[in-house]
């Protein structure tokens, strides 16, 4: 019990430190996600920006409800704590300059310079239908958080059959917790 | 009866080898089928779920249901916070999982002052918390 509440203690403590939040993807669409989730700098320019190094590939149907969605409470935690582990992010710090850097970088430990500068902001992705072996046409998407000074793409977005639809959102509490949502339906 | 079968008997009539035949049969079958009973008795996060945590999924699924998709109105605010309305969605279901996890109401009214960010994350956090004793009951039952 004790070792519980510690460890709830911390990842609480922890959730509080990182400024950005923690991001959960929910698929509930019956496609694959094949894409790249990405954070940015609102205050001060659009740098740093973070995105996944790799593809982030979400099987169809992974969702908090069978315990398969992406969670990801910071840039390090994620490599042990999550389901879809990225070894590797991409950071810019200036629209010509690029590096990629280990999970466990100085810099993306909560509290260090490029957690406390960015917010999870937006996705690209494709969603990839297993059961054709084909990428599904029209379900694609750019997609930002809304009121993202850096990237004016929308937040929502639904396929022009109505079938598929995406979003992204934020939910704040007034003690400053932060969580940012991509839903697939 | 089946200590009768292991004991060596130097006396094999037929009728003792066909029980015998038939004991180990029965032994290999009994065997087969506890294997495969293990295997539908494996606990999915999903099996293990309380109701309260089961209606929590549907909330947050339910988003996306076309009465409950963002409006043009709420599209065009300029601000990525999810809206009142649709937070409202969720928060009955939140409500629900924190009391579930053994919070008095008066607890929730006073920790949260009926703000529905923070009692949907709250939930979320009890819901997170869940799924992992979930996760790890079912790695320790292997």
């Amino acid at each position: 019990m004790k070792k519980l509440l510690t460890i709830l203690g911390i990842t609480l403590a922890s959730m509080a430190y990182s400024q950005g939040g923690t991001l959960i993807v929910n698929n509930y669409s019956a496609y694959e996600y094949r894409g790249a989730l990405i954070a940015n700098n609102f205050s001060g320019g659009c740098y740093p920006v973070i995105g996944t190094n790799d593809p982030v590939i979400i099987p169809p149907d992974s969702h908090i409800g069978n315990g398969n969605a992406l969670i990801y409470t910071n840039y390090r935690d994620q490599f042990g704590t999550s389901l879809y582990p990225m070894l590797n992010w991409t950071v810019s710090i200036a629209a010509n300059s690029s590096n990629v850097r280990p999970w466990n970088h100085g810099s993306l430990v909560p509290g260090g310079v490029i957690s406390n500068n960015t917010k999870w902001s937006g996705t690209k992705f494709e969603m990839y239908d297993l059961a054709t072996s084909s990428y599904v046409p029209d379900f694609h998407a750019n997609m930002t958080v809304a009121a993202n000074p850096c990237n004016g793409v929308m937040d929502y977005f639904v396929t022009p059959s109505g079938a598929n639809s995406a979003e992204m959102f934020v939910i704040t509490t007034s003690t400053g917790l932060v969580e940012t949502y991509l839903q697939l339906y | 009866m089946i200590t009768k079968f292991i004991i060596p008997k130097t006396d094999y009539s037929k009728n003792l080898t066909m029980k015998k035949y038939f004991l180990s049969a029965l032994i290999a079958v009994l065997t087969l089928s506890s294997c495969s009973n293990e295997g539908s008795a494996i606990n999915t996060v999903e099996s293990m779920k309380s109701p309260q945590m089961e209606n929590f999924d549907k909330a947050f699924k339910s988003l996306g249901d076309p009465q409950n998709r963002p409006t043009e109105e709420e599209r065009k605010r300029n601000t990525s916070e999810l809206s009142d309305r649709r937070k409202a969605l969720l928060v009955p279901a939140s409500k629900e999982l924190i009391l579930s996890s053994g919070v008095t109401e008066a607890e929730l009214t006073r920790k949260t002052g009926g703000d529905m960010s923070q009692i949907i994350v709250w939930a979320t956090q009890i819901y997170m918390q869940k799924s992992d004793e979930i996760r790890k009951n079912i790695k320790s039952e292997k």
